[in-house]
């Protein structure tokens, strides 16, 4: 690729214990703030991050009930803010997201950012106490929707085989935990408890803020000062964020559900993560099994054999998982596995042509500088550096790309072993 | 070239009406990497009956969809290789009235919108790649059928509908795709892929003059029949709702249940179509926007949970609002709406909750122009009804709350209500 790319460059600081990282640009007619609170992935914790993350959307001192937060929301203009958990490798992330209007297309509006650096703040370091502690009406609430949100990944059946094998093939690693948490633990958390968890972890954890729109760096800085007051102690010491293992045989799950289609998982173990040299070589690998269209997976499960209307692999890049899926019908469930293990053998082998690692690294490339457009994606791409501890840049990893050849590839590909091979099912036919 | 400036959104959009009849529209997005470019036709789910020519065609269900997969299929490969080895990603959908194929890149995007426009208009169908099909999108419909949020979409629709063929599934059943043969698909394709159908809309990091310049040549080269005059047929649907409620079995966590009324305001294009759009989303966010009492008062009853939405849906010959979401109880979910909706219906709007959604979708609307995608889809949509994606603020401003009392009343009305639940069989439970 001949293009210079100008790389996403985030200006960092430290302000009031939290990483600060801002990017000025004028793309966008809105500003976007990202908060990222980094727990390690625990059975003893998951359930509290999750509903954490859902009560203290609920209320601020400043605006006590949810309707008078709501309300000050769409005041901002219709501020789109969210609070949320993502898993990433054996960590639950704890995220904050508020995205407004830049003041410059609005009539008569100065004080839109600082608005909501303030508002960010409240949720943050502020929230909403009776009797010094979380109020019990939203954590009864918050309980009850964080049960249905639990119970609800059944509705949609590729997202529920992609749980039911995560939780197979990591038994016994925390990886294996649904980010949103255990039901059983709901009853056990208590608004002291949860009010003392969420101390600890704002004194202790990591935590990080992202800014992207038309802004100045001093004047974000000065509004964190204001607004954004945090007691922050020792830092926490968390676990290693890809526990490894070595698979010794294969497993086969079958799960049944009333289902037309039946969804075939084969979960990979790589042993190469984000941080990993190999990494840009595991993207490629990847790409060329069943990232894009022209994938070996896509060409040959569904042109070739016509048995399914996606066929694709997917990374996990923090826990270097590599899960190819696809939605078959279950009487085809041999002929897939085979087709899909024997596309995984001719990458290892090398079978790969000139025009399907042209394709793949064309693909991979415009996949990348795609990001710039998004702000959303930009913080995403900076903060997995952040948090894998190696920070590269769009170019670095871009040249990295344009650099593998099929002998890396199959180097690569010889690491990734299948460890579990996992089929939901419809409740017919035999066993 | 024309140029139309935006000033308070600050975009400018260039557009020429080509020879043969292709509306083409750019929009410069500055900073921005990737281009974004899609190629759409006038041509969706519903449009299976219709003269070509002398002859009266009925088409099976799904064709359009068919078509849509079959268009990337050549003689002696398959397009999606084009655009991955210029590092491109490609994609195509058909919805009930419209079908897109796009493309996005940050690198050769002249070569890209070669290869679209010249796709799109080379159709190759053969016997065996047809056959082929059937097994990719037979298992795409059963994707579907398996997808609660999508069954009780549409079971919503055929609930509302008792003729029009908004009731058809878009991608067709496994037995009306059986039927679908490689002379019906060049069928369609001659009656809806004629330039003069189609639109087509470029945004991102592009200069105007030589893309302008560029499709004109790419258009120039080819031979187009005169422009066909296209006849399409629908049944008279009346105006009330079909079923007042349907029900439907899969595996889910809780029911969900959709709710929605049918419009009876048909027949509006241009600005009056777009403020009637714009005006019934402002009432629906009013009513049921995150911050508005109800809102509250179901989320702290439990009765919704986040899953919970609402949209409207406006065409010149069909419309419907939509809302709900997972419930543990749909009849008291419906109940709890309609009466507060008759509430508002009489006491009417508090102006302050106006002027606060009003607010809202300003904002809303700035944050989408952020994304290219929404542009060209949301910009395609909108011409094809006489509309204008950037005169959406104005509009969205001169609205008063008079306008929106009136806009309740009119449109939510019981006898046009319609409930669609999907939950689990009760062996499950």
């Amino acid at each position: 690729m001949s293009i210079p790319v100008t790389d996403i460059a985030f200006e960092s600081s430290q302000v009031n214990g939290i990483g600060l990282h801002v990017l000025t640009t004028d793309k966008f007619k809105t500003t976007t703030m990202v908060v990222f609170i980094e727990q390690a992935l625990s059975s003893e914790n998951v359930t509290k991050t999750a509903l954490l993350a859902h009560v203290l959307k609920r209320a601020t001192a400043r605006l006590p009930d949810s309707k008078q937060l709501r309300e000050h929301l769409d005041f901002l203009y219709g501020a789109i803010f969210d609070v949320d958990v993502a898993k990433k490798g054996e960590r639950q992330i704890l995220q904050l997201y508020l995205e407004v209007p830049n003041e410059q297309y609005l009539s008569n509006e100065t004080t839109l950012l600082e608005q909501a650096v303030q508002f960010l703040g409240d949720v943050l370091t502020r929230p909403y106490l009776e009797d010094g502690v979380f109020a019990e009406k939203y954590i009864q609430a918050e309980k009850e929707s964080l049960r249905k949100r639990i119970e609800s990944i059944i509705d949609d059946k590729m997202k529920y085989a992609n749980q039911r094998i995560t939780e197979e093939m990591f038994k016994g690693e925390p990886f294996s935990l649904l980010v949103h948490g255990q039901r059983a633990d709901l009853p056990t958390i208590t608004a002291d408890r949860l009010y003392a968890y969420y101390r600890e972890l704002l004194s202790h954890n990591p935590i990080h803020l992202f800014v992207v729109g038309d802004v100045d760096r001093g004047q974000i800085e000065q509004y964190l000062a204001r607004h954004l007051q945090i007691e922050r102690g020792e830092p926490a010491q968390l676990g290693p964020l890809a526990v490894q293992k070595t698979v010794s045989e294969v497993r086969e799950v079958v799960d049944r559900l009333d289902v037309t289609q039946g969804k075939l998982n084969i979960g990979c173990r790589t042993q190469i993560t984000y941080r990993d040299d190999d990494y840009p070589a595991l993207v490629m690998t990847n790409g060329v099994l069943g990232g894009f269209p022209h994938s070996k997976l896509f060409i040959n499960v569904r042109e070739k054999a016509s048995l399914a209307y996606y066929a694709v692999s997917r990374l996990e890049s923090h826990k270097g998982v590599l899960m190819m899926m696809s939605g078959i019908d279950v009487a085809n469930y041999e002929k897939a596995v085979s087709i899909m293990k024997e596309q995984l053998q001719m990458v290892r082998d090398g079978k790969i042509s000139d025009m399907e690692m042209n394709q793949t690294r064309a693909t991979v490339t415009n996949q990348y500088r795609e990001l710039m457009d998004s702000a959303r994606l930009m913080i995403d791409f900076t903060y997995n550096g952040l948090l894998s501890g190696r920070r590269r840049g769009l170019t670095e990893l871009l040249e990295e790309i344009g650099q593998i050849g099929i002998e890396e590839i199959r180097r690569v590909a010889d690491k990734v072993q299948i460890d579990t091979i996992y089929l939901l099912r419809d409740r017919k036919g035999g066993a | 070239m024309q140029t139309t400036r935006y000033e308070q959104v600050q975009e400018q959009i260039y557009s020429e009406k080509l020879p043969n009849g292709l509306s083409v529209y750019l929009l410069p997005k500055l900073g921005f990497s990737k281009t974004y470019a899609v190629f759409t036709t006038r041509y969706g789910s519903i449009d299976s009956h219709f003269r070509a020519g002398t002859e009266e065609l009925h088409v099976p269900d799904g064709i359009a969809h068919f078509l849509e997969h079959k268009m990337f299929e050549k003689k002696d490969r398959d397009v999606f290789q084009d655009f991955s080895r210029n590092g491109a990603s490609s994609n195509a959908f058909t919805s009930f009235n419209r079908t897109a194929y796009l493309f996005s890149s940050t690198t050769n995007v002249a070569e890209n919108l070669q290869i679209l426009l010249d796709f799109v208009q080379d159709p190759y169908f053969s016997d065996q790649s047809v056959e082929k099909e059937k097994g990719i999108i037979g298992q795409e419909i059963q994707m579907y059928d398996d997808n609660p949020d999508w069954k009780v979409y549409m079971n919503l629709l055929k609930a509302m509908y008792q003729k029009h063929p908004l009731r058809i599934e878009i991608a067709g059943t496994i037995q009306s795709i059986s039927r679908i043969t490689k002379e019906t698909l060049y069928q369609c394709y001659e009656t809806f892929y004629h330039p003069s159908n189609m639109l087509l809309f470029v945004v991102g990091a592009i200069d105007p003059d030589p893309i302008m310049q560029l499709i004109r040549d790419n258009q120039g080269r080819k031979q187009f029949p005169p422009t066909p005059r296209i006849e399409r047929f629908f049944p008279d649907e009346p105006q009330e709702v079909g079923q007042k409620r349907v029900e439907h079995h899969l595996s889910v966590g809780l029911p969900k249940c959709l709710i929605g009324y049918k419009e009876i305001r048909l027949g509006l294009t241009g600005d009056e179509l777009l403020k009637l759009e714009l005006t019934t989303k402002l009432v629906l966010e009013i009513l049921l926007g995150d911050s508005s009492r109800l809102y509250q008062q179901l989320y702290d009853s439990g009765l919704i949970t986040e899953t919970f939405d609402f949209d409207y849906s406006a065409e010149t010959d069909y419309a419907y609002s939509l809302f709900g979401g997972d419930t543990p109880d749909p009849d008291r979910l419906v109940e709890t709406i309609t009466k507060e909706i008759n509430i508002l219906q009489q006491k009417g709007i508090p102006a302050d909750d106006f002027e606060r959604s009003k607010r809202k979708k300003m904002g809303q609307y700035l944050r989408a122009l952020n994304s290219v995608e929404y542009i060209a889809n949301q910009f395609t949509s909108y011409k094809f009804n006489g509309t204008d994606l950037f005169q959406v603020l104005p509009v969205l401003e001169a609205i008063t709350l008079d306008e929106a009392n009136q806009r309740l009343r009119e449109h939510c009305q019981p006898q046009q209500l319609a409930v669609s639940v999907v939950r689990s069989a009760s062996s499950e439970e």
